[in-house]
């Protein structure tokens, strides 16, 4: 079983949690381009790293956020969204 | 029905969604306290609302208690009050909050949408394993504590009660959740024959 450790629930089930995707800044409506709008709705990155991402713990409806590496699948840690975000 | 009176039927109720399914009784008994009083506040202002008026906030995931009801807090503006046998002092909040002016959070209407079961018997803690994934031993799992986790495959608030524990999820699984149980029922009597 693969635990993730909700910061409001403590470790649980991942079957208990829903991935909402990494954080990603959004584009200014007023400076950006329609190439840039595409790339920005339809293309997901596919890199090595760190990433941050929106997860949802379903039976509470919490939102949180996750430091996952992406080569390892490791989740490093797991943190309330009011905190800072370091890489994000 | 007569035009005007406004019954809510239950699942388990005759004519209710449930009709028909039975509750489990005997090494695990399964309950039903879906017809009883609750009332859930939920949104901004919630939580200072129900300050305002006097009743003490736990932290989340913990129980308090206010002139008899229990104080479930769900998450920081996720309130639910739970009257089992208190009806009337739950009743005078419901009133008072339909009274109040915003900001005072939204109902998030628990007495229609939530099922309220509660799980008992010599064989609890065996159900209970068979159930939910996490631990509920007493020493982990205290008689103020809430898991917000999944029970009988569902999404599911649990708590102890004096009894055993009760579990509240979404009203439309009762029929799914009943027979969950009475699965779990069976296969420690099986075991246990």
């Amino acid at each position: 079983m693969k635990l993730l450790t909700c910061p409001m629930n403590g470790p649980r089930n991942i079957d208990e949690f829903q991935s909402f995707g990494p954080v990603r800044a959004r584009p200014d409506p007023n400076a950006t381009a329609d190439p840039e709008w595409s790339r920005h709705l339809f293309r997901a990155e596919n890199r090595q790293g760190v990433v941050v991402e929106w997860w949802r713990h379903v039976p509470s409806n919490y939102f949180f956020l996750a430091e996952r590496d992406l080569v390892s699948n490791e989740i490093i840690r797991t943190f309330d969204a009011s905190e800072p975000r370091g890489r994000a | 029905m007569a035009a005007g009176t406004a019954t809510r039927i239950y699942p388990f109720m005759p004519g209710g969604a449930a009709d028909g399914i039975k509750l489990v009784s005997g090494a695990v008994v399964l309950s039903d306290l879906t017809a009883s009083p609750r009332f859930g506040l939920k949104g901004c202002g919630s939580a200072a609302w129900l300050a305002a008026q006097g009743i003490p906030l736990p932290a989340v995931n913990r129980i308090g208690k206010h002139h008899g009801m229990q104080v479930l807090r769900l998450g920081n503006e996720d309130i639910l009050l739970l009257a089992e046998g208190v009806g009337e002092t739950l009743a005078e909040v419901k009133t008072a909050w339909h009274a109040a002016t915003a900001p005072k959070g939204y109902s998030s209407w628990r007495e229609e949408g939530w099922a309220w079961l509660r799980l008992s018997g010599p064989r609890l803690a065996e159900a209970m394993n068979g159930l939910c994934a996490l631990d509920l031993r007493p020493e982990k799992f205290g008689p103020d504590d809430i898991a917000q986790t999944r029970v009988g495959h569902i999404e599911a608030v649990t708590f102890r009660s004096p009894a055993g524990f009760d579990i509240l999820f979404d009203i439309t699984a009762s029929a799914y959740f009943a027979r969950s149980v009475a699965a779990v029922a069976t296969h420690i009597d099986q075991h246990n024959a």
